[in-house]
């Protein structure tokens, strides 16, 4: 009796979260994997179609510019985070005056809601009357106001908008990695005579090695799979541009009141999405595997 | 070598050490201009928003000056009480509230359990929850959770996303497992000696020693729910009387009586960041020591 108790313990505890899980969590995916081979559109039934909605996906335009908007979207956005954010957390991982005031104020854009900010950064960007433009008028920086969420500028716009909501996490996961640095390390290189770059260079990013492969992976992860501020921001306007794959997936599966409509698709969606999620693993799998074999050469 | 540094250095400070202390002086200012070029950069659109949603919306829509020349506090109440938002407000509290009490519970009973005891299925259930973070279906899985909430006849009310996001609990879940081995074990053995069962023992002794990182846990699930968009968005898009901050600030954007108002659009975002804003500079360091943890998890 009792070690029948005691073995049923431990089930009694998990219960809540394994139930939660597997009707929630798991069953949905086993949905998803289910319904992209039917002919599913949203009302009536269901019917099987075999690989259809694949073949459809290998000749939708609009999805493989999506897949080209989210490589753009991500790839710039690393390119403005994942520098900046390492320099920051160089920087501020030093002795200086005020780094945790500083470390408070770059980190503040993680906590506060992107879809709440990309309200803020839809009126900022604003063409006619956004605070931008008005402020670099003020200043004579431009004399014609920009079009910011336009058909030019609109990636740009959302690339700068994802980085500002980036930089400061990114920098907090350098910072704890830049502590597993014992000091010593560079302090003799400093009384060798090596420069805060030679250091940088040569001590600082091989020694993050591990850690600098695990932000890095986090932050494609993320950039590929972000759509929630463009979605608030362009909703993938204008005329497709800042459409990304999860947020034409999202298109797919939900109304939306804004833009050029998609019609409703699940079983396609249900595609769109399994595709979408192989690219990010892909990708993810080759970051893997080249950044293991460069860091060899170390 | 270290007699070689010691003894060139006088010689070196007597000769270079105005061209030293000027370039160093060069560096420490580029250093610094680069710093507060980045906050600025960082602050702008949140001081942007405020001083924004003070201004009337003529006013914003010139831009004549940065500073509102009277202080529009009337777009608050009218935000408050006209637009919604206290509606909103509310229910981003409930919503938030009650999904990081389920979190907390849920995640803790699990954590406790899979750290404290031996069963089979416990690989199983870890590997469960670590392929949660990683699948990356995105919101098609929103359809089938939305239609079982359809089935629960939770879809008509906030419960329905209250118990998605309490099911989202894994990294809470691993957070707390990390902290959970921090916990000497001898103090449970001793009160299993004294008689106290598996569930006293979890209630009495584990979470009040638990309680930094449940803590820390709960401004991270709060902040999670706080600022979730597409979850309710999808299950309140026809029930604008459930509709958190985050979707009802969103569909503002669509025009609030005709027309897009943005000084409204920016007092509502003002009044949708202030708790957290707010929690933030009471508990930064609590914040971001949460984030950094994601590292070593």
């Amino acid at each position: 009796m009792r070690t029948w108790r005691r073995s049923a313990e431990p089930y009694l505890f998990i219960m809540p979260s394994l139930v939660l899980k597997l009707i929630f969590g798991v069953y949905p995916i086993l949905w998803a994997l289910r319904f992209m081979f039917y002919d599913y559109k949203g009302y009536g039934e269901p019917v099987f179609s075999g690989l259809a909605n694949f073949e459809r996906l290998m000749r939708d335009k609009l999805f493989w510019e999506s897949v080209l908007n989210t490589f753009v979207y991500a790839g710039g956005k690393l390119l403005f985070t994942i520098p900046l954010a390492l320099v920051l957390a160089v920087i501020l991982n030093g002795k200086l005056r005020g780094r945790q005031l500083l470390r408070g104020v770059y980190f503040m854009p993680t906590v506060v809601s992107t879809a709440v900010m990309s309200v803020v950064f839809y009126i900022i960007f604003n063409s006619y009357n956004g605070l931008l433009n008005q402020v670099l008028k003020m200043t004579t920086v431009i004399s014609e106001p920009l079009d910011w969420l336009g058909t030019d500028l609109a990636m740009f716009t959302a690339i700068l908008v994802a980085a500002w909501g980036a930089i400061g996490n990114n920098m907090l996961l350098f910072l704890a990695g830049l502590q597993g640095i014992p000091k010593d390390v560079l302090e003799s290189a400093e009384i060798d005579g090596a420069n805060s770059w030679q250091r940088f260079r040569y001590i600082t990013v091989p020694m993050l090695g591990p850690v600098l492969q695990i932000i890095m992976m986090l932050a494609i992860i993320t950039a590929l799979k972000g759509y929630e501020s463009i979605m608030v921001l362009t909703g993938g306007g204008p005329a497709g541009k800042t459409e990304v794959m999860y947020l034409y997936m999202y298109k797919l599966l939900f109304p939306v009141s804004t833009g050029e409509s998609i019609p409703q698709d699940i079983g396609y969606g249900s595609a769109v999405g399994f595709a979408s999620a192989i690219i990010v693993g892909l990708i993810t799998a080759a970051y893997f595997y080249y950044s293991k074999k460069t860091s060899r050469i170390y | 070598m270290r007699a070689g540094v010691a003894a060139s250095k006088p010689n070196s400070k007597s000769a270079f050490s105005f061209g030293r202390a000027a370039s160093k002086l060069g560096g420490r200012l580029t250093l610094w201009a680069f710093l507060i070029v980045m906050a600025v950069l960082v602050l702008f659109p949140i001081v942007m928003a405020i001083l924004g949603s003070l201004k009337t919306n003529s006013e914003l829509n010139a831009g004549t000056s940065l500073l509102p020349q009277d202080w529009q506090w009337s777009n608050y109440t009218y935000t408050w009480k006209e637009a919604n938002f206290s509606l909103y407000a509310w229910n981003s509290i409930f919503l938030s509230v009650l999904s990081t009490i389920g979190i907390l519970l849920v995640a803790s009973m699990a954590a406790y359990a899979v750290d404290r005891r031996e069963f089979h299925g416990k690989r199983m259930f870890i590997f469960l929850q670590s392929m949660m973070m990683f699948i990356a279906l995105g919101v098609i899985v929103l359809k089938p959770q939305f239609n079982l909430m359809v089935k629960l006849g939770l879809h008509q009310s906030l419960w329905g996303v209250i118990i998605l996001l309490v099911a989202g609990h894994q990294f809470i879940f691993f957070i707390l497992f990390g902290f959970m081995k921090g916990i000497h074990r001898e103090l449970d053995e001793a009160a299993m000696i004294d008689g106290a069962g598996f569930g006293y023992i979890y209630v009495r002794i584990v979470l009040p020693l638990l309680t930094p990182a449940l803590g820390v846990s709960a401004l991270f699930a709060f902040r999670g729910a706080w600022n979730e968009y597409i979850l309710p968005l999808v299950f309140t898009m026809t029930q604008p009387k459930l509709m958190p901050l985050t979707v009802g600030l969103a569909n503002l954007r669509y025009g609030y009586g005709g027309a897009v108002q943005s000084h409204l659009m920016l007092a509502g975002a003002v009044l949708s960041m202030l708790p957290i804003l707010v929690m933030y500079v009471l508990a930064n360091k609590m914040f971001m020591q949460m984030s950094a943890g994601a590292l070593k998890g």
